[in-house]
């Protein structure tokens, strides 16, 4: 049975503004054929549109833990569809040196386990400086998930995104 | 020839877009109808179609920029109106919503369509002062007097309602997480 959590996530899933960015070609869920076999709520795999960069894939998956959703923020970080887990350090996307992008998608904390991003639950818990310093950016109860992807696929196609 | 359904995306003053099923074959203002986006009646909004980006091949020295983007005649069937292409549906009562986007202490002013998204009027307010290419994408737009800023897929159109057809931006640099 649905849980509230994933109630909200799946009408939001379906909101003129999530569908709208998958006709753009801008993000989706992962298609069944390569999600694990055993996904469970509140665990959901999505992909990114990326800007051409020589020998860097078109899209990027990423997994998230939605538990709580839409009270609390996600959490989650780049996968693997091939090897069905967490992307491979050295194929991440990677951002200009010194460059948000390059920021918000290290591999230098936390082991790449979560984005340096004040959207992320884990980021935010370990920088509570953010509340203040980044506070429009924030995860709130009036985010939705169209916000997070809108917000790494804008990295992932601006000019300081460099490939993998 | 048999008909195909659409999934359209309507937006309007002042709210959030929702998603409409049409038929290519339905005239639109029975669609708008059914889905009580609009009335019976004389019609008293303006129906734009598609998202208008005029902005982005605007020549530099041109100032004080209008949009050509014209509302369409809601009669017509969602097949001529060619909504499976543009998929987007306006409906406002602005003809053109007055756009200012201050920077560095100046002021870049057009009038854009409410069709026209934020991330179009940011692409352009980026070309219009000048920003460096690759760190463009760095600067966005915050509501005037609020720490909003909207998504670049809102329509203009859905950040303001008559009698008042305009919004103002400041043109902000994007924080890197630090710490």
């Amino acid at each position: 049975m649905e849980t509230p959590d994933q109630r909200l996530f799946e009408e939001d899933i379906l909101s003129a503004e999530f569908r709208a960015g998958v006709l753009k070609g801008y993000w989706g869920l992962a298609a069944a054929e390569v999600l694990p076999a055993a996904l469970a709520w509140p665990t959901r795999i999505l992909w990114l549109a990326a800007a051409a960069r020589p020998n860097a894939p078109e899209h990027f998956y990423i997994q998230l833990n939605v538990a709580g959703y839409r009270t609390v923020a996600p959490t989650g970080t780049f996968w693997d569809p091939d090897t069905k887990s967490v992307l491979d350090l050295t194929k991440r996307p990677k951002g200009k040196p010194e460059s948000r992008c390059a920021k918000v998608f290290r591999t230098d904390w936390q082991g790449g386990a979560a984005f340096y991003h004040p959207y992320d639950r884990v980021a935010t818990s370990d920088h509570p400086q953010w509340k203040t310093d980044q506070a429009n950016k924030i995860w709130t109860s009036a985010h939705t998930i169209v916000d997070y992807l809108d917000e790494f696929h804008s990295l992932l196609n601006g000019g300081e995104y460099i490939g993998v | 020839m048999a008909h195909e359904e659409l999934e359209l995306f309507v937006h309007g003053q002042g709210a959030k877009p929702r998603v409409i099923k049409a038929s290519t074959g339905d005239i639109l203002r029975d669609v708008l109808i059914r889905f009580e986006v609009i009335k019976e009646g004389p019609d008293e909004f303006l129906v734009f179609i598609g998202e208008c980006e005029e902005a982005l091949a605007e020549p530099d020295e041109t100032d004080d920029g209008i949009d050509k983007h014209a509302p369409v005649d809601v009669t017509l069937t969602v097949e001529v109106l060619e909504l499976k292409r543009h998929r987007h549906i306006h409906i406002h009562k602005c003809r053109h919503v007055a756009v200012e986007v201050n920077f560095n202490g100046k002021t870049k002013r057009r009038r854009f369509s409410p069709a026209a998204t934020v991330g179009v009027v940011a692409h352009w307010a980026r070309k219009k002062f000048h920003l460096d290419a690759a760190a463009a994408a760095e600067y966005v737009l915050q509501l005037c007097n609020s720490a909003d800023r909207p998504r670049p897929a809102t329509h203009l159109g859905e950040l303001t309602e008559p009698p008042k057809c305009a919004v103002c931006f400041d043109l902000v640099k994007e924080l890197t997480p630090q710490g």
